[in-house]
């Protein structure tokens, strides 16, 4: 026996003062309610509605037991309500670059339990955290953009065992000074590693179009899948990688910052409107500044020289395509 | 694009090997092409690819050069006639007479030096418009030099690449790297078909006659060679071979994606090795100086394999 169904009969007969009202009102056909009402008087061992009269009223036993129907079904209510609500908080997906500290990401979760939201940490490549967002499976992501349009900048560099820019590491390395030096054997120049989180179309085209420009021969530049062996290959010695400054320091690897900060990675903290709902805004003011950090983010966009169109004084277009020789 | 797997030219075979390393080298560095080197006294030489016609770009100027001097010695053209290049309607350029900003009066002899020398383009289509474009073409053929074509003046090529390209390099660049792959080409004077054309074997060939006397008149032939001597630009052909004890008369051609140089490698020694050195690259940079390096290291390998 469905004990609640019945108490549900129950509460509504009660309530309606009509069989016939209380079965429109469950959308339930008379009869059923009817055989619920006697079915729940047997369970009960009396009658709680009295039918001798036109208007049916209860019994002594059934307006005493009133309100404990309705007490046991609003606690039923609110069970539902609980699960709902837990499910609905249950850990909110972020999306974050492969190579975010993990340190600072702990402090992104913590921040988020004391804040009530459970905050699962995803570590994914560029295309799939905007994918995520989309389709649902992501709550929070970092985005990726053009470093002169984002929120985050983040600079990116070449990590080496030794710096690439000569014995001081601190200035900034331009891409031209990579080629091989004129008598030098061919093939004994460094691969520069990309990984996947500047692979994404824009950076990737950006920083391809840059090196060949630089007189970079397309082999200098090599795509990697893996971190972890892209790391590896650095530290032998046998390459250099384009990352971000925080990650070349925890492997212990000197870097160097790109000149060109149109090459720098940008970033916007997205939330899918869909998952999050009104719960978006506050968390993203706590969770802003600490993902800055995971992800090594410094200051305000940078101005850059590099994306934007430069200046051109050639009077005749025809003479800019005019080679020497 | 050229094959993948260049056809050997090598004679004896022992030289085959490096003509092997030069396309591997060049192929490293992003550059496809055509090489031939020969000794034009022993008559050994090396190369590949050396019958595909290839857009010449600068390269040109030698015929033109050729045609005007012949002209000069058979006295049907008086090197110290004046001609008035204006600005308003000469051809563009970095160097020489396009770079000019005010009318400029030259002899018929300077603008060939100007058009040798330093690769003006303004002097050069003085002359083309003085000879004639299909007078040029003639006389090649007149001469036997079937695999060198001129159809246009040098400024067409700045024409039909600003026609789709407007003044963007980076396209321009794009498109003909792109059309290289494809086969077929948007900007014509880059289109075999109706470009200034030249095969590797022709222009060694021409060169070859040039240092023999063997075509036009000796005195338009020494006058040549004597202004491919003078060739200012050394960042080809010569950049590793230059010594106080070797020289390079050349003449460079670049446009785009296309990077040649053809010229006589002499030595005090006695050795004369003619080099034809046609590259086109897949990379978008105007500027390569690895390509630049890779030809002359090219040259420089063919030369030492191929000297007495």
């Amino acid at each position: 026996m469905d004990l609640l169904a019945h108490l549900e009969a129950y509460v509504a007969v009660a309530e309606e003062g009509s069989f016939s009202r209380a079965a429109d009102v469950l959308y339930v056909a008379q009869p059923v309610l009817s055989r619920r009402i006697k079915n729940l008087e047997q369970h009960l061992g009396g009658q709680l509605f009295d039918r001798s009269r036109r208007q049916i009223t209860g019994t002594d036993l059934g307006v005493l037991l009133l309100p404990h129907a309705k007490d046991v079904l609003s606690r039923v209510d609110h069970l539902r309500q609980v699960a709902r609500t837990a499910l609905a908080s249950a850990a909110h997906a972020l999306g974050v670059p492969p190579d975010s500290d993990p340190v600072a990401l702990a402090r992104v979760i913590r921040a988020g339990t004391r804040h009530g939201v459970t905050i699962g940490v995803r570590e994914l490549p560029a295309e799939e955290r905007a994918g995520g967002l989309a389709d649902g499976s992501l709550a929070f992501a970092l985005l990726r953009v053009p470093p002169e349009a984002a929120t985050y900048h983040v600079r990116l560099g070449l990590a080496a065992v030794d710096p690439v820019t000569g014995s001081s590491g601190r200035r900034p390395v331009h891409l031209e000074s990579l080629r091989p030096r004129r008598g030098a054997e061919s093939g004994s120049s460094p691969a520069i590693l990309v990984t996947a989180e500047d692979e994404i179309g824009f950076a990737a085209e950006r920083f391809d179009k840059a090196a060949a420009r630089a007189g970079l021969p397309e082999g200098r530049v090599r795509r990697v899948a893996s971190t972890a062996s892209a790391v590896a290959e650095t530290l032998a010695g046998h390459a250099v990688l384009l990352c971000p400054e925080p990650f070349a320091r925890r492997h212990d690897l000197a870097w160097s910052p790109l000149a060109d900060a149109a090459l720098h990675r940008g970033y916007e903290l997205a939330t899918a409107r869909r998952r999050v709902g009104n719960l978006g805004t506050p968390v993203l003011d706590w969770m802003a500044p600490l993902l800055a950090d995971a992800i090594g983010a410094v200051g305000v966009p940078a101005e850059n020289p590099g994306a934007a169109e430069r200046g051109s004084t050639v009077p005749d277009p025809r003479s800019r395509l005019a080679a020497r020789g | 694009m050229s094959p993948r797997h260049p056809t050997f030219v090598a004679s004896p075979a022992e030289l085959l090997p490096v003509a092997q390393s030069i396309a591997a080298q060049w192929q490293q560095v992003g550059a496809t092409g055509h090489l031939l080197a020969r000794n034009i006294d022993t008559g050994e030489e090396l190369g590949f690819d050396v019958d595909a016609p290839v857009p010449l770009a600068s390269v040109a100027k030698v015929p033109l050069a050729l045609v005007v001097l012949d002209r000069i010695a058979t006295g049907t053209l008086d090197p110290a006639l004046p001609i008035t290049i204006d600005p308003a309607s000469k051809s563009v350029g970095w160097t020489g007479v396009a770079a000019f900003r005010h009318p400029a009066t030259l002899a018929v002899g300077d603008l060939v030096h100007q058009t040798l020398t330093v690769s003006d383009n303004a002097s050069a289509d003085a002359l083309f418009d003085l000879v004639g474009i299909e007078v040029v073409d003639e006389r090649l053929r007149g001469w036997g030099c079937p695999g060198i074509r001129v159809r246009h003046h040098m400024h067409r090529m700045y024409e039909c690449t600003a026609g789709v390209a407007g003044d963007d390099f980076g396209l321009a660049l794009e498109l003909a790297i792109r059309d290289d792959a494809a086969g077929q080409h948007s900007i014509e004077t880059l289109n075999p078909a109706y470009a200034n054309v030249g095969s590797a074997a022709a222009l060694v060939e021409l060169l070859e006659r040039i240092w023999l006397d063997q075509i036009s008149r000796p005195e338009a032939t020494a006058e040549l060679r004597r202004l491919m001597a003078l060739q200012v630009f050394n960042q080809r052909l010569s950049s590793d071979l230059r010594a106080d004890t070797v020289r390079v008369s050349g003449k460079t051609g670049t446009f785009l994606h296309l990077r040649h140089e053809i010229g006589m490698v002499t030595t005090e020694s006695g050795d004369r090795i003619a080099i034809a050195a046609l590259t086109r690259s897949h990379r978008r940079a105007s500027i390569a100086h690895d390509i630049d390096l890779a030809i002359g290291a090219a040259a420089r390998s063919a030369f030492e394999s191929l000297r007495r």
